[in-house]
């Protein structure tokens, strides 16, 4: 081992002593930093992957929309099933209508779906908590679950629904009739808007609530495993008929993506400046222990150490106490993250704010998620900032005078 | 003895320094060889410059005037001056988180990797200055005629053919300091290099082979 990151690792952990109070608060200090930015930066990547997850259980990777009702989806969902890396299609219409269940109303968002191609694109399946998703035809509606507890509807009820085209009947002064759906499926997707204002039928259904005819407002697309969505999306743009445009789903939700990033650039940049004080504390340690030990950096240079060896040694204890502070801050923030759901759930039953968190923060458990990336980042965000924190007490070290040093008091 | 080449040798050697507006002229044209294996004493008044020539000798400062060479050569680099010379202080100097085998090691580490005779001959140094059962301890934990043993100990573990002391026993008690120069006299003469030994005390001076005596800026019969 080079004698100055032998010396510096024994100025850093004296032999005899346990407990090295100013290597334990210096290595605290960036743990602490490091520990924040896991945790903070997992959390904000953990709400990304879930929006994601949820436009694309919702929506597919790719949505084609007309500027109108789109009058031949057959012949646009077969120009797109023929562009490499599409696995699947599956035609929408979609619109807002009112519901009422024993003189209960509500105003959900209904989505009308093809039943027998629509799993291929969104795994409404996996969502059903209640019912048979199978269940579903002409006759029957499928909840939200918020939805359906709100209005006391359950499996078997039988909800009226009424169209805004009923209120084109009203013109005529004709009588509402509204439709009498039974309720065959309650879904639960984790995210509180869908859960609390989304109810499904078929396309069929839809279409006559809506008067659309054979029309639907749009095409779901599933890309396979690892496709480009953004290329995809340009490859399917060439390929459709006249009418339509394909949008990514990051192309569909770029503000809200971007005020997303921006949200989670500015948490990192705040909470890197944790590490950025905790270096200054370090650098504050390192430079007094290099006026402590002046004269024992006098006796490195009266036997043999060049000033470069001397700096290298002071240098390589920042570097130390950023390896070691970045590695006990890796174990902390990802102790924290994998128990932030009982953290969380113990701090709201202290303070009663279970069903705030829910309806503020749309998800029933708080998501993490750290990519590579990020991870990388902050690893040599912090072995970077901890390096710069030795190099000016190394500097001085360089600078002193072996013989000056040996006659400081 | 004069068959011997010489290890250290000093040319009209100057030095001053400043003190408020005007220079102290500290050494004027001090002159000295230092042979193989010899023994030298330097002794002088408080002030007289003793240090600062030993530092001139030693290559941590440089003179204002005059020459030097060691074993023939002008220059001395800091690694160099860690094989060809052995340093003892007043102070000891030995590094606190180190125990004294490391201590003593660290001698040897700055000049390159260390390995098992490295250690072996560390072990046998602090053997020879009976501290073979104190290997592990800190200097925290020695006594002051410990620490200068050990300091001994590291001076001689690269094998330099020369050690300069500097008033090595000036922190210890009588018993003490007459222990280490008997030590430091025994093992210089065992392994063949040579002592340029500075201190007040006249009975230490005179066990070296040779005594110089200095007194404004110059060496005087003793």
């Amino acid at each position: 081992m080079p004698w100055p990151l032998y010396l510096a690792l024994k100025q850093l952990f004296p032999t005899g002593r346990r407990f090295p109070f100013f290597t334990f608060i210096s290595i605290l200090g960036v743990a602490l930093g490091v520990g924040l930015l896991i945790v903070c930066i997992s959390v904000m990547g953990g709400f990304g992957r879930e929006i994601r997850n949820m436009i694309v259980n919702t929506q597919g990777e790719v949505q084609v929309r007309s500027e109108g009702l789109m009058q031949d989806p057959r012949a646009v969902m077969d120009a797109i099933e023929k562009v490499p890396g599409v696995l699947a299609t599956t035609p929408f219409a979609e619109g807002v209508v009112m519901l009422q269940y024993q003189n209960k109303p509500a105003f959900p968002a209904i989505q009308g779906v093809d039943a027998n191609r629509v799993d291929r694109v969104i795994p409404l399946r996996q969502f059903i908590v209640a019912g048979e998703y199978d269940a579903l035809d002409d006759d029957r509606v499928i909840l939200s679950a918020q939805l359906a507890m709100t209005l006391g509807a359950r499996l078997g009820s039988r909800i009226s629904v009424y169209s805004p085209l009923l209120l084109e009947k009203l013109k005529t002064d004709e009588i509402l009739i509204p439709r009498e759906l039974e309720v065959c499926g309650i879904f639960e997707i984790g995210h509180q808007q869908l859960d609390s204002s989304v109810v499904i039928v078929t396309l069929r259904t839809m279409q006559e609530l809506y008067g659309l005819g054979r029309a639907v407002h749009g095409v779901n697309v599933k890309l396979g495993e690892g496709i480009d969505p953004d290329r995809a999306t340009a490859d399917i743009n060439r390929a459709l008929p006249v009418d339509g445009v394909a949008k990514s789903w990051m192309d569909a939700n770029q503000e809200f993506l971007f005020v997303l990033q921006l949200e989670k650039n500015m948490i990192f940049f705040l909470l890197l400046f944790i590490i950025v004080v905790a270096a200054f504390s370090v650098a504050s340690s390192l430079l007094i222990a290099v006026v402590r030990k002046t004269r024992e950096i006098g006796l490195l240079g009266a036997l043999g150490a060049s000033p470069g060896q001397v700096a290298a040694c002071f240098c390589c204890q920042g570097v130390i106490i950023g390896i070691v502070g970045t590695a006990a801050g890796l174990g902390l923030g990802f102790a924290v993250v994998h128990f932030r759901n009982d953290l969380v759930a113990g701090f709201t039953r202290l303070t009663g704010s279970q069903a705030a968190l829910e309806r503020f923060y749309q998800f029933s458990q708080l998501p993490a998620y750290l990519s590579r990336t990020d991870l990388l980042l902050i690893i040599s965000s912090a072995l970077i900032v901890s390096t710069l924190a030795g190099l000016l007490p190394a500097w001085r070290a360089a600078k002193l005078k072996p013989v000056e040093a040996l006659r400081s008091e | 003895m004069s068959n011997r080449p010489p290890i250290l040798q000093a040319r009209g050697l100057h030095k001053s320094y400043a003190s408020g507006a005007r220079r102290l002229q500290v050494l004027r044209g001090v002159e000295l060889t230092v042979l193989s294996g010899e023994s030298v004493s330097i002794r002088g008044e408080s002030g007289s410059g003793k240090s600062t020539l030993l530092n001139l000798l030693s290559g941590l400062d440089a003179p204002d005037a005059g020459e030097l060479q060691w074993e023939g050569e002008a220059t001395l680099s800091a690694a160099r001056r860690g094989r060809l010379i052995g340093l003892v202080f007043q102070s000891f100097y030995l590094v606190p988180e180190l125990d004294a085998l490391d201590n003593v090691l660290l001698a040897a580490r700055l000049q390159g990797p260390i390995g098992a005779a490295e250690r072996a001959r560390a072990c046998d140094l602090l053997g020879r200055v009976g501290l073979a059962d104190r290997t592990g301890h800190i200097p925290g934990k020695l006594s002051g005629g410990e620490r200068q043993r050990v300091a001994i100990a590291r001076a001689l573990m690269n094998k330099p053919p020369l050690i300069l002391a500097d008033e090595p026993t000036g922190n210890l008690d009588e018993g003490s300091g007459e222990a280490v120069i008997d030590l430091l006299l025994a093992l210089c003469a065992e392994s063949g290099c040579a002592l340029v030994l500075v201190t007040h005390n006249a009975a230490h001076a005179n066990r070296c082979a040779r005594r110089l005596f200095l007194r404004e800026g110059g060496f005087h019969p003793v």
